[in-house]
Parts: C-alpha cells; structure tokens; sequence
C-alpha cells in the first residue's frame, strides 16, 4: 500500500455524554481495499462512520480527503464527494415509492418531473442492474426487509460514489440475499471502489474484506490484512478477553410426551398464513424453526403466544388451550415467554422507561400506587444481570441500540420459570457475547423442562443447538425431523419450496 | 323552464364556489404546512388577522387588491412566529399554535374596532353583463370574482408542485422524517420553514378573502372557528392538494344550503341551522376515520407532534 490514502480520519474523538464513542481514532483508506470494520455492540462503528460520512461532527481530529482537509463536513457534502453510506436503520421513506425514494438521492433528478417514463428508464439502470424484479411504483413500506437494502444500494449506485460504507448489511438478510450482498460488494471492488463493510460476523469478513479493523471500546485494537489473521485472534481483539463462545448443547429430552401440541391449525390474516399445521414438542425440547421470512413465522409465533386467534385447529399447552384463553382475552398467558422479532415495535413501548418496560408483562399486577423503589432495585438487578447498556432504568427504551433493546426484552422473559418459550430471532443484531448469553438463557429455561419454539436464521445455530429442526414455506410444514437428519444444503432447499427429495 | 333550472343549478354552483373559496384557500394552507410535518393551530388567527389587516387596507386605501395582499401578508407573520416558535426553538407545536390563535384573536379584536362599520368596494364580478341572460353560466360569471378560480387553480398547482416536482419531493420526504431527511441531504428546518410560510400566506389570504371578497364586512371573531375546521378537514383530505376542492366544495354546499333553507323559511332555530355544516363535517370525519386505511396518507413526521422532544 504504497499509495496515498483517500480517505484519512486524524484522531477523531466524539462523546455522547458520558460515553467515549470514539476515542483518538486513527484510520487510513486506500485505493481498492474492502475494509471489513468488526467491533462488538457499542464499539464505536456506526459512529466512526457516521463521522466520516459527516452525519455527526467530530468533537476533535480531523477528516482529510484525497489530501484536502474537509471544514463543515455534512451529507450533502458527502454526496458531493461521492461517499455513500447504507445506514443500520435505512434511510428510507416508507411512504413514498421505490421511485420516488431513488430520486431523492439522485443527484440529478430534475426539478420538473411530470415526464416519470423517461426518468424512469434514467434513474432505474441502477436499480435493474442489481434488482430488475422490483417494481419501482410500489410503495417501500410495502417491501421486504432484504428489497429494502437492495433499494438503498441501488441509491448509492446512482451517487456513483468512491466510497461505499455499509452498516451491519448483513444482519436482517436471508441467506440468499446474503449472496446477492457479497456480490455486490465484489461487483463495487471490481469497479475500482472503495467499501467499508461494517459487521460482527466472522463470515461476512472472510467473503468480502482485504483488510479488517477490530474496534473496540471506542477505540481501534487491531488492523490486518485479511489473510494474515486467524478467526481466533479477531475474536480475541473483539470481545477482549479469553472466552469461549460456544454454549453446551443440552440433552435432548428423555421422556417424548407431549406438552406443548399444535392441532390442524389454520390461520389465514394480515401478519401471514398457516396451514393445516400439527406438531408436537416435549418439556425440555429445543424445536429450531427455519424459513425464509414471511412464509408464516409471524402468524405462528402469535397464535403460540396466545395474541392471533386462529381460524380453526387448536394450540394445547399443559392441557389447556392457548386459543381458548386467546378468545376471552388477548394476552400472552403468563405462562409463556415471548419474544417477539423487531422489539423495539413488538415487544416495548418506546416512550417508557427501562424500568416500566421491564414490568410491561405484569400490568394487572401493578398496585395503583407507583412508589418505585421495590421495582426499581428490581429493574436495575435485571438489567445489570442481563448486561444492558446503558443500565439506567429511568431511561426510555427507544433510546437503546437494537442489542440492548434485545437483551431488555429477554431480561423481562426469561428471568422468570415458564412452560414455553417462544424466541423470534433472538440474536439478530447481537453481537458474539450477547448471542451467547442469549442461548444461555433460552437453554437454561429448556433445562428446567420449558419446551422451546425457536426461529432463527442463523442455520449453524440451528444446526448447533436445536433437536429438532421444522421447516416452514408457504405457511406450512415443509418437513420436521430430528436435527441429525438435516444439513445446510438441505434446510436451503426445503426453505426454498423444494419438496422433501434427499 | 328548462332554462330557469340551469341558472338556478348556475347559481347554486355559485354561491357554493364563492362560500367555499376562504376555506379552499386556508385547508391548501394546512395541507401543505401538515405535509412538511408541522400542525398549524394558529391558522385560525392568521385569518383572522388576513380579514381584519387586509379589510382595513382595503378600506383605507380603496383597493380591495391591496387588501388581499396586506391580509396574505398578514397571515405570514404570524405563522412566522409559530415558525420561530416550533421550529427554531422545539417548543411544542400544539401549544405554539393556541397561542398564535389567542394572539391572533386578542390582536384583531383590538385594532378591528376601528374597521367595523367600514366599507369595501369588493372586486368586480367576472362578467358585468352576459349576452345569453338565461344560462348555466349566466350566474357563475355574474356572481363570482376572479377569487374562486384562483383558489382552484391554486389547488391544482399545489398539487403538481408536491407531486411531480422535486420540491414537493423534499417536502413531502421532510414531513415523513426529518431524521431521514437529514441523512440525505437535505435541511428539514428550511423545507418545513417553506412549507410553513406558504400556509401562512394562504391562510392570510383566505381572511381576506372573506371580510373583502365574500361579506364585504368586518365583525369580530368572523371567522367562526373556520380556521380550525380546515385543520380537521385536512384529514379529510388526506393531505392531497388534489382532495381539497371536493371537500371544501361539500363544506361550502352545505353552508350555502343552510342560507337557502332559511331564506326559504324553513321553520327551524337559525342557531340549529348555522350549527348544520359543523354536524356534516363531524359525520364526514367519523366516515372517512372509519376506512381501514385511515392512516396511510398521513405524514409520518405528524406523530412526533405528540412526542415532546
Ligand atoms: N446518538 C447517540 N446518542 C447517544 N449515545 C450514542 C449515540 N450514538 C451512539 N451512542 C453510543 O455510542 C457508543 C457507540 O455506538 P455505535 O457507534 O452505534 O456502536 P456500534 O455501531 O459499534 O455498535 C454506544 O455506547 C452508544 O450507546
Ligand atoms: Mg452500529
């Protein structure tokens, strides 16, 4: 690396009131390199390059350009230059059309534009090129997940920018759109750009990066080219310190009775659709379920929770029906844990704080009065317990990162014996210790002879710890088995449509 | 026969046209201010202010033109400071907005004092006189002023401007998220600060409308609550510059009918009938809150109206 860096970020502090989210930050950018910056939650990644993309302004240090000192930085400057940044949390308008969201970034969108056809064809060569299947006249809040990413890079093709961040891409993807990501990346490397993949999985390091920068606490700890470094030693500079990362596989449960039982089930509403589903899961059963999204986790997870009421079949827990229950009053039964996918509009309420969050669960229970003392050594034992940061239980819980978020919602669930659990992607956007954790935590209630209902993305988590793996397509049960009769390749075909063959 | 019912339907129009000209004007107003994401409480001072500034300069200086520019005017300032107010300094927009309103009421009812009694010329009908007495057009051109055209065409030019131009884009990106907005490049005070300001106007302007165009008087509190009527009618609306001449055209049928009825004589209380267009809005809104997708065209930056940050 002879040349000269392109981008240089000189000793970049920035506090966010107490926290250091950056301290005396040191990082050079060179011609074609794909940066895969690793870092665990709240290590200060999002910030460093939010800096750089000027979306914050550094408390100190400074940030050069092709040698220029830049004064006032600011998006649009940064569009100017041609850096662009795939957000954690999109910068997308719901509202507004696939269309009308690439003409925002696009910086020639004309003032007057009546004539959508010929703009059409204009400003949509990005988007076909990486995604010719989406309409661009659909709304976005009417697209996936995954389409929505493929419309924010499409917006950062059109910058034609020099220098692509991402930030944590990978971490709401199916895996084929985990494909399609990498290939993009290749695709931006291949055209003389420059990227900086910001992550905390390992995999996604070794498909994509030329040279990896571990963070951690603010500040940077480690810097290697890709080939040089071991998964070891960059776990080792993430978390810190020495730690096993792999939690035991419990034993599979001796005694096969029945406790949990889901008869003929038929749900068809607004969250997805079921069909004619059965199965059973004995106390202490680990039932991983895998799929791609949207083919009737939602649905299942919510008539399991006791919060959808089906169109006709039967969920038994114990001997009692949960849709039974479901009919008088909509409620989780406090018998079972809930984790729902996307806390932060799922499984809390933004506006209140740590402490009420945590008792959300126990609302009839709450005496009228509210003293605060006895529940707010409680909240703050739970939250120290669980590692949320930060661990004020005054705080809002919108104001959490999604980890945290996620670990304040499992605080609540599982610090308590229940008969069911039922974890929609527990450990999205975790990082590697909080996964652990979590798995923990979710084991230890099948330990104690809960039966687990678990779905994840995660296939070698899957494959690691569940004992039984079901697999989900078009709201049904495209196959179920004990663990050892799948592998990868398998559960990618049967999550695709592929009947049961080999 | 035949003819007498095309000017009486002619006619009808008309009236329907001319009374719902303020409102048209002050809900384009609310509109476009609610689709930067900024509720405007205070429309109902700023027309206050456009009747009563806009009527005094219309009666000092003997030119209802200058009149509606000094009430336009007029509603611009005030919704300056809702701007200073909500904008630069975060202060709650609803609170904001009730103490431009109070100001705008304790202001004119002070300085209106003066004006009560005054006359206007008014502005000249479209067409003094028309060949064909007797025709569907024959009232439309004698009855109304270039007022209900303007505000028409007004509507359908903010309807292109926020859906087929690029600052209508921003607008429209601005009143979904600031946040968002920011991240793209944009500066949501600014954009909001436009949407504001052309608000301001609009609702100034449709005061003046009112006390020089429509009842050639000034009178204390005239506006009788049509200011905040728009800002519920906007949801009627659905934030479309498009839907604002429909509704305000229903709001305005119903109005014009209540005259009608009265002049007909019909033997009710004139209290009861006045309070007919509030009770048909109220159903309007209640029908339209009871579609499934209520919620959908609402800009998503509204919410944060109730969060106070
Ligand atoms: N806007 C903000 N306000 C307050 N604290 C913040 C803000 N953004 C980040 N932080 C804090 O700064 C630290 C680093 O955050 P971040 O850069 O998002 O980490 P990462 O992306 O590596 O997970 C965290 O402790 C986080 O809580
Ligand atoms: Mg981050």
């Amino acid at each position: 690396m002879s040349a000269a860096p392109r981008f240089s970020l000189q000793n970049i502090n920035k506090r966010f009131g107490e926290v250091n989210a950056n301290s005396n930050v040191n990082l050079d950018i060179y011609p074609n390199e794909v940066i895969a910056l690793l870092g665990e939650n709240g290590a200060g990644k999002s910030t460093l390059m939010k800096l750089l993309y000027g979306f914050y302004t550094p408390d100190a240090g400074e940030i050069v350009v092709e040698g220029e000192p830049l004064v006032a930085h600011s998006p649009k400057q940064s569009l100017r230059l041609g850096i662009g940044m795939l957000f954690q949390q999109f910068n997308l308008v719901p509202a507004l059309s696939v269309l009308e969201n690439l003409l925002l970034a696009f910086p020639a969108a004309p003032w007057w534009q009546w004539r959508r056809r010929r703009l059409t064809t204009d400003v949509l060569a990005c988007l076909q090129r990486i995604a010719p299947d989406i309409d661009p006249q659909r709304l976005v809040r009417d697209l996936s997940v995954g389409e929505q990413q493929v419309v924010e890079l499409a917006k950062i093709m059109a910058l034609n920018a020099q220098l692509v961040i991402l930030d944590e891409p990978t971490a709401v993807l199916t895996p084929q759109e985990v494909e399609r990501l990498y290939q993009f990346v290749a695709q931006c490397r291949a055209d003389g750009k420059v990227v900086v993949f910001i992550t905390h999985k390992l995999a996604d390091v070794r498909a994509c990066a030329t040279r990896i920068v571990v963070m951690r606490q603010g500040r940077i700890v480690g810097d290697w080219r890709t080939e040089t470094v071991t998964d070891n030693e960059l776990i080792q500079a993430m978390v810190g310190k020495d730690t096993g990362l792999i939690v035991n596989r419990i034993a599979p449960p001796k005694h096969l009775l029945p406790k949990l039982m889901v008869k003929r089930l038929n749900v068809s509403s607004r969250v997805g659709t079921i069909t004619a589903m059965d199965f059973e899961v004995s106390p202490g059963e680990v039932l991983g379920i895998a799929g791609v999204m949207g083919n009737g986790q939602r649905a299942l997870a919510m008539v399991l929770a006791g919060i959808l009421v089906p169109d006709s079949g039967e969920v038994i827990l114990d001997g009692v029906s949960i849709n039974a229950l479901a009919h008088e009053t909509i409620k989780v039964p406090d018998n079972v844990a809930y984790i729902p996918e996307s806390p932060l509009t799922n499984a809390v309420v933004a506006q209140l704080d740590l402490a009420t969050n945590l008792q959300l669960r126990a609302l009839d229970a709450l005496p009228f009065l509210q003293w605060g003392m006895p529940a707010l050594h409680e909240a703050q034992h739970k939250l120290a317990a669980h590692d949320v940061r930060p661990s004020d239980p005054h705080l809002s819980a919108g104001a959490l990162s999604g980890g945290n978020l996620q670990k304040l919602v499992i605080a609540r669930e599982l610090s308590r014996p229940v008969q069911l659990v039922i974890a929609c992607y527990p450990t999205m956007g975790l990082d590697l210790i909080a996964t652990r954790n979590v798995y923990e935590r979710l084991f230890a209630q099948a330990e104690q002879g809960a039966c687990i209902i678990w779905f994840s993305e995660e296939l070698d988590d899957l494959l690691r710890y569940a004992h039984r793996i079901m697999v989900l397509h078009g709201g049904r049960v495209q196959s179920i088995g004990p663990v050892a009769s799948f592998d990868r390749q398998r559960i990618g075909r049967l999550m695709t449509g592929h009947a049961q063959a080999c | 026969m035949d003819e007498i019912n095309y000017t009486l339907a002619g006619s009808w129009v008309a009236a329907s046209l001319r009374s719902a000209s303020p409102l048209m004007l002050v809900l384009l107003g609310e509109t476009l201010t609610q689709r930067v994401g900024i509720v405007n409480l205070g429309v109902e001072g700023q027309m206050l202010a456009g009747a009563c500034f806009g009527f005094g300069a219309a009666a000092v200086f003997h030119d209802p033109v200058l009149g509606l520019g000094v009430g336009a005017l007029a509603g611009l300032v005030l919704s300056l400071l809702h701007g200073v107010l909500c904008i630069q300094l975060r202060v709650n927009q609803i609170a904001s907005g009730l103490c431009v309103m109070m100001l705008g009421t304790g202001i004119t009812s002070y300085v209106g004092r003066v004006f009560v009694g005054a006359e206007v010329s008014g502005l000249a009908p479209l067409a003094g006189q028309f060949a064909s007495a007797q025709s569907f057009w024959q009232p439309l051109l004698t009855q109304l002023t270039w007022i209900a055209p303007l505000a028409v065409v007004l509507t359908l030019v903010a309807g292109v401007l926020l859906f087929r131009t690029r600052t209508g884009l921003h607008w429209r990106t601005v009143g979904e998220s600031s946040t968002v907005a920011a991240a793209l490049g944009l500066r949501p005070r600014l954009v909001q600060w436009q949407g504001l300001l052309t608000g301001g106007l609009l609702s100034g302007l449709a005061g003046a409308v009112l006390s020089i165009d429509y009842t050639q008087t000034w009178a204390q509190n005239m506006t009788k609550g049509l200011g905040l009527i728009a800002v519920g009618l906007v949801i009627v609306a659905r934030w479309n510059p498009f839907l604002v001449l429909p509704v305000a055209l229903l709001f305005g049928l119903a109005d014009t009918s209540v005259l009608r009825l009265q002049a007909a004589a019909v033997n009710t209380s004139s209290y009861l009938l006045a309070a007919a267009p509030y009770v048909f809005c109220l159903g309007i809104l209640v029908v339209t809150h009871l579609r499934a997708d209520r919620d959908a065209h609402m800009p998503a930056g509204l919410k944060a109206v109730f969060n106070d940050r």
